[in-house]
């Protein structure tokens, strides 16, 4: 197990590493005037050349990659060519909230969508066909609309909620839930829809296996049959689809975010790449190759205790 | 359903309602801030930087004022008076300003305000990366012979100075900041308020408390201010809706209805201009251009309360200057120079010798719309100005400053001195007078409104606007509304040189 965990963080290390020269390149090849939209629109061109001086764009860019790469190594990301703030502070402070926003969102669509494809796999009927129609109409509706009904229902209509904004769980516990039941909502609803129709397909398929007979026919009662025989075997696929769907929800917060004025990555992201602040962008390209990484590794490891086959292979 | 399904259920459906009612409880409580005042002011733009010498201004004051002092400050109506001087005063020559400072100031780390600290962020502003460093570029030397005595000495007159000190050029703040690697997120000033760094998010919320000590307790209305930037237009309306502002900008005048729905009031102001810069007033990149008859005919082409409508709904005014509606210069005749007229337009080419039309290449850009740069073209073609949009892509301002285009079109703001203006795109070096036409009459009356007496200076600032607009250097279609909306309970004074009230005209309904 250990050289296991250990093979899979250096291969991870390596592509966090490949992704960031990839990144930086990309990046910088393509910025042009990026000094001009940091200092502004209608600036003269000798403010936009001492604020490229300033920043050391004026530096060839193998130059300009090794100083990067020298600090990151170190642990120093560099500064917001922006706001000035060190890239490493200004994740730390966003990271949270959009930790708060996607934990929130996989644990919510873990238990609804087991749920769902239980029922819709073992009561069959007319349960069966609603999971199946919601999991449609969950699937198609774009997460930003879902966004955009929500905050007009309850944030707007009934003033259940805050509509925009977020307090921190460390001020306050319900405030903090005030300002993110409604992006988790809208976060999950595509992928409890998902999540419902893989663990519906991979029970259907495991309830006709011959020991799920064997078992009835010893008279184990049909709810520890279900949940600690047949779920449990079923749940490889659902959590494989369970750890991309909370790595495509990094991608799905930034949407999320901006409805909900939400300071986190994801607007960070936007605002970011949107003023060509490329310090920023690689902090947040190393952060979330990190988090991806984590993410398969945390997947593989409980996919190798819910099936002893997956450790020996 | 099994008793335990149900159970299961029943349990579920009860802790999600009592979450619901908690949350609904828990909104940030008048009940606990009740002791306290707190506005809740919208921003549309992030802040760049802390560090004076950095500093943008226009939709970024707010933030700043709320922690600096300027050397002066403007009233409303744009009339220089006191701010951290309590007097000034130019010489004969009008390129040496005096100003007393005031002596009982001191910054949030306990330094005190003295001249030399004043200069020298003068002379920081000057030599550092504002987009508004330029504001100063004529200063030769900032002193102080004493510690409430600053002297700025320009190499030429400048009359807008007084005003560019009401602004970023005037911020003062603390030396402990010119060295600091965290002056951009820091700031240390002597303003009506503190930020809270504990409470704020960089890029996103920003807290800040009142100043108890600070000199001019008149104008602090609140015990604390919590400015959010709002980017996205649906974040901010949905903001709005949901009663978490108390006053903000609009991102667009079509958000004024929206915004009184909610039982906001919205008050709207002119600061910009949109239209086209016909920059080759001496024919250098396309020969056609360099006839005032052609670039007449470019006015008399554009149905200005048509665009209107199209673009932006009819929220602005048309107009044919360029000039602000606070400067000397402004004159409402001038609003219609050259009305709607394509026979007109198709004379004036005829006369110039372009009776079969020519053809204009102009950028066109990411940040406008195509069926923007469309319908100018159809009315242009309409006249026999064909013209050939070219992509620009990244490069855009590179290129449009060092002079690549014969015209082009752009948003631009109206300044509050005629000077201002003149600088920024009518004189020779202007960055904006991007062939760099040198016009003797633009020069010598520009020299007037420079350094003459006010009121020849204003005369000359009339006359050269007529002129200007005479001959056609440009072809502005119209002023855009801004607004500012207020929540009930709060008010707000618009400020006419600035984009937003300042900080201080911001205030409880009384």
């Amino acid at each position: 197990m250990l050289t296991f965990i250990l093979r899979r963080l250096a291969a991870g290390v390596l592509t966090v590493l490949t992704i960031s020269v990839l990144g930086f390149f990309l990046l910088y090849l393509g910025a042009r005037d990026t000094a001009r939209r940091i200092v502004g629109d209608t600036a003269a061109p000798e403010i936009v050349a001492r604020k490229q001086q300033e920043l050391g764009l004026d530096r060839p860019i193998v130059v300009q990659f090794f100083d990067w790469a020298g600090s990151a190594l170190r642990g120093d990301l560099g500064r917001s060519w922006f706001s000035g703030q060190p890239v490493t502070e200004a994740l730390a402070s966003r990271l949270p909230v959009t930790l708060s926003l996607t934990i929130g969102a996989i644990l919510l669509t873990a238990v609804v969508g087991t749920v769902l494809g239980v029922l819709a796999a073992t009561r069959r009927g007319w349960v069966d066909s609603s999971v199946q129609v919601g999991s449609f109409v969950g699937a198609a509706i774009p997460g930003f609309l879902v966004a955009l009904v929500l905050v007009l229902v309850f944030a707007i209509g009934l003033q259940w909620v805050p509509a925009t904004g977020y307090i921190r769980f460390t001020t306050s516990i319900t405030g903090w839930l005030s300002t993110i039941i409604l992006p988790i909502i809208a976060l999950s609803i595509g992928a409890i829809a998902s999540i419902a129709q893989q663990v519906r397909g991979s029970m259907l398929d495991a309830l006709r296996l011959d020991y799920v007979r064997t078992l009835r026919a010893r008279g184990i009662p049909n709810r520890r049959l279900i949940y600690d025989h047949v779920l449990r075997n079923s749940a490889g696929p659902a959590l494989s689809v369970l750890g991309i769907q909370f790595i495509v929800m990094f991608g799905g917060a930034v949407v999320v975010e901006q409805v909900f004025s939400l300071p986190g990555l994801g607007q960070t992201a936007v605002s970011a790449t949107i003023q060509g602040d490329i310090p920023l962008v690689m902090g947040l390209i190393v952060v979330t190759a990190l988090i991806v990484l984590l993410i398969n590794l945390a997947v593989d490891l409980i996919q190798g205790w819910l099936n002893p086959k997956v450790r020996l292979s | 359903m099994t008793h335990r399904t149900k159970l299961a259920l029943t349990v579920a459906a009860g802790g999600l309602a009592t979450a619901l009612a908690l949350t609904a409880c828990s909104s940030p409580s008048a009940t606990e801030e009740e002791a306290e005042t707190t506005l809740r002011l919208g921003v549309v733009t992030q802040l760049s930087s802390f560090a004076p010498w950095e500093a943008s201004w226009a939709n970024e004051s707010p933030y700043l004022q709320a922690v600096y002092d300027t050397l002066l400050r403007t009233e409303p109506d744009g009339t220089v008076i006191e701010g951290l001087a309590t007097a000034w005063e130019w010489d004969d020559a009008r390129t040496v300003l005096t100003l007393t400072l005031r002596d009982d100031v001191e910054f949030a780390d306990g330094t005190a305000l003295t001249a030399q600290v004043a200069a020298d962020n003068l002379v920081r502003f000057r030599d550092g990366t504002s987009q508004n460093a330029p504001f100063l570029a004529g200063m030769t030397s900032a002193e102080a012979p004493d510690d409430t005595t600053l002297v700025i000495t320009l190499a030429e007159p400048d009359p807008a100075l007084p005003v560019y000190l009401s602004q970023n050029a005037g911020l003062i703040g603390s030396p402990a900041m010119f060295d600091s690697p965290d002056a951009q997120t820091t700031p240390i000033g002597s303003g009506p308020y503190v930020l809270d760094t504990d409470k704020t998010v960089v890029g996103s919320t920003y807290v800040y408390e009142a100043n108890d000590e600070y000199w001019d307790s008149e104008s602090v209305h609140y015990d604390n201010i919590v400015m959010t930037f709002y980017g996205d237009p649906t974040a901010l309306m949905n903001a709005v809706k949901g009663g978490q502002i108390d006053a903000t900008n609009l991102q667009s005048p079509t958000q004024i209805a929206e915004a009184e729905a909610a039982g906001f009031t919205a008050q709207t102001y002119e600061q910009n201009w949109t239209g086209f810069l016909l920059a080759d007033r001496d024919g250098t990149i396309n020969p056609a251009m360099g006839d005032v008859r052609v670039r007449q005919a470019f006015n008399y082409a554009l149905d200005r309360e048509g665009l209107l409508q199209a673009l932006d709904g009819g929220l602005g005014t048309v107009t044919t200057q360029v000039f602000g509606l606070s400067s000397s210069a402004y004159d409402d005749a001038l609003d219609d120079r050259y009305p709607y007229d394509p026979e007109r337009a198709r004379e004036l080419l005829a006369e110039a010798g372009y009776a079969d039309g020519f053809t204009l290449v102009m950028p066109s850009n990411n940040f406008v719309p195509e069926s923007v740069f469309a319908i100018y073209k159809e009315q242009l073609d309409a006249v026999g100005i064909t013209v050939e949009w070219e992509p620009t892509g990244d490069d855009l301002f590179g290129r449009l400053l060092g002079g690549s285009w014969a015209a082009f079109s752009f948003l631009l703001q109206t300044d509050p001195t005629s000077w201002q203006t003149i600088q920024f795109s009518m004189l020779p070096e202007s960055a904006w007078n991007t062939s760099h036409v040198a016009d003797p009459t633009v020069i010598e009356l520009a020299q007037i409104v420079r350094s003459g007496e006010e009121a020849d200076a204003d005369a000359a600032a009339r006359e050269l606007n007529a002129y200007v607009v005479e001959q056609a250097w440009y072809a502005p279609v119209y002023r855009p509304y801004s607004a500012f909306i207020t929540a009930e309970g709060t008010e707000a004074t618009i400020q006419s040189d600035n984009a937003v009230p300042y900080l201080w005209n911001i205030r409880p309904t009384e």
